[in-house]
């Protein structure tokens, strides 16, 4: 579903590489965590992804479709088929979790209908069925991060990438966060998920691509995160 | 996208964002009312050489008893066999001469009297001291140098007279403030490119939090523009409306009504624009602002929406 084929990255010409030579295949269906401390390349390579950026060197390949080659009119079809969802929830303040989530299949050109079945479809899915009217400020952290999830899953894309989505939140709820992530790679959708937390990695044993100064120092199924070593604890 | 949502969006977009939204508007409004008035400016000299040309003719002057300073009057007032010798030279000139008449003298000072009824001048200038006259109007109005060259010096002509030239007087001062006022107009649009660049850039700025996810929920470039030139589109057009209804006022009471009067009253001269020009050019503005508007915005989009 998603290939880093000996990709590295450099913001500046001249710059230490953010990602060096990452070689990673991500398949359909799979849940990776992609760990490491601040600036070994995690949120990097979420960016090429959704292609907010252009890979220095190598290739990328999302859903099939070669990064590199694609022209900047496709980019939106690209981004469609990942949902997003970020540490700091990025919610609209002035609209209500119904409109969060509506937004997006209003600029995507949906059906009133659609949208009338869809979005308490996808709140149910995150458990915030009946918090719809609320508007974001009224909701705790873990709340918010839930509304952004359903707004990152209401096109029912086959990716879903969250960079640091328990960043702000605590551990309690960030577990909750996982465990939603959890019950949606269940469904199809292959998650991946950037993080430094060692406690939700080891708890929910998943596969850990490890980045240190933008290389891969571990690549695991069923893996763990080791904090003293990657002198976090 | 759906139009009731882009609606709501252009809705929301314009009333955050009200006072830049109403300086683009009047920024619009005198750039257009400029560019207007150069344009009617333009229409109104045409209108005039329409009229004017028809009916300018060229005069020939005789010679009054005191005008003996000119050497072609050195012997006083026009002579009967002088007069006599110039009408039978105009009817040769038959090909260049559409038609001509004889103002004797009792006429001229008739219509001097009438002209200048409420001057205090008038009782100071006696009978004689006004010209009898040849008034030729000419088959071709650009042939003047023609005839002029054939009566200029003649026994008995004082001077002779091209009314176009007073008439291309009035076209150059016309064409020079047809001129100004596109020239400003000219300004004032390099004013509103700017104001509207600003503008697009501190919405996308108010917005980008909007634009950011509309981004990564992957919506077209086309989506995420779209709101922002509906909106300066729907701006420049308001100041087009208004520019428009100034020109109209312009020309519905200030040319049509008070010139016209004022001037028929006095030389019973007509052939002022009308609001039938104003129609004419509306096509015109409302094309420019539109074309002002979505350049701009296309320029200014590129630059500080990212897709």
């Amino acid at each position: 579903m998603i290939t880093f084929e000996n990709v590295t990255m450099r913001y500046a010409k001249g710059d230490a590489p953010a990602l060096s030579d990452v070689d990673v295949e991500i398949g359909r269906g799979d849940f990776v965590f992609v760990v490491g401390a601040s600036g070994s390349g995690k949120s990097t390579m979420m960016r090429l992804i959704i292609l907010e950026h252009h890979a220095t060197q190598g290739r990328v390949l999302v859903a099939g479709q070669d990064l590199s080659r694609l022209p900047s009119r496709k980019v939106p079809s690209l981004r469609r088929q990942v949902g997003t969802v970020f540490q700091d929830f990025r919610l609209l303040s002035g609209k209500t979790v119904n409109q969060n989530i509506a937004y997006v299949l209003q600029v995507l050109g949906a059906k009133r209908h659609t949208i009338r079945q869809l979005v308490p479809e996808t709140l149910e899915l995150v458990g915030l069925e009946d918090k719809g009217k609320r508007l974001p400020h009224e909701l705790s952290g873990g709340e918010q991060q839930r509304v952004a999830i359903a707004r990152a899953m209401v096109n029912k894309p086959p990716i879903l990438l969250a960079d640091e989505p328990t960043g702000n939140l605590d551990p309690d709820t960030s577990q909750e966060i996982v465990a939603i992530l959890d019950r949606i790679n269940r469904t199809g959708t292959t998650v991946v998920m950037a993080t430094h937390d060692t406690t939700i990695v080891n708890r929910f044993r998943k596969r850990v691509v490890q980045l240190r100064d933008g290389v891969i120092v571990r690549d695991q199924d069923e893996g763990e995160y080791d904090a003293v070593e990657e002198g976090l604890a | 996208m759906r139009v009731g949502f882009l609606l709501g969006e252009v809705w929301n977009g314009l009333r955050r964002n009200t006072s830049m939204v109403v300086a683009v508007v009047l920024v619009t409004m005198v750039s257009l009312f400029f560019l207007g008035s150069g344009l009617l400016a333009q229409r109104q000299v045409d209108t005039l050489k329409g009229y004017w040309y028809d009916k300018v003719q060229v005069s020939i002057f005789l010679c009054t008893p005191d005008a003996t300073d000119v050497a072609s009057c050195a012997g006083g007032g026009v002579t009967d066999a002088q007069r006599d010798q110039l009408r039978s030279d105009l009817d040769r000139l038959d090909g260049l001469v559409e038609e001509y008449w004889f103002e004797s003298n009792e006429e001229a000072y008739e219509r001097f009297r009438e002209q200048f009824r409420n001057s205090p001048v008038l009782d100071s200038i006696p009978q004689e001291a006004i010209p009898e006259s040849f008034r030729v109007q000419l088959a071709d109005p650009t042939k003047y140098e023609v005839v002029a060259s054939a009566f200029e010096g003649a026994p008995g002509v004082e001077s002779v007279e091209d009314q176009r030239e007073v008439v291309d007087k009035l076209f150059t001062f016309l064409n020079a403030v047809s001129l100004a006022a596109v020239g400003l107009a000219a300004t004032m649009v390099a004013c509103a490119v700017l104001l509207i660049g600003t503008t697009i850039r501190l919405t996308a700025w108010s917005r980008r939090r909007e634009t950011n996810i509309m981004r990564l929920v992957g919506a077209s470039a086309f989506t995420i523009h779209v709101p922002f030139l509906v909106e300066t589109v729907l701006a420049t057009l308001v100041g087009a409306a208004l520019a428009i209804g100034l020109l109209w006022g312009m020309v519905e009471y200030g040319i049509s009504g008070f010139l016209t009067d004022l001037l028929a009253g006095q030389t019973g001269m007509i052939g002022l624009i009308g609001t039938r020009d104003l129609w004419a050019i509306i096509p015109i503005l409302l094309g420019g602002a539109v074309l002002l508007a979505v350049i701009t915005s296309w320029l200014a989009l590129r630059r500080h929406v990212r897709v």
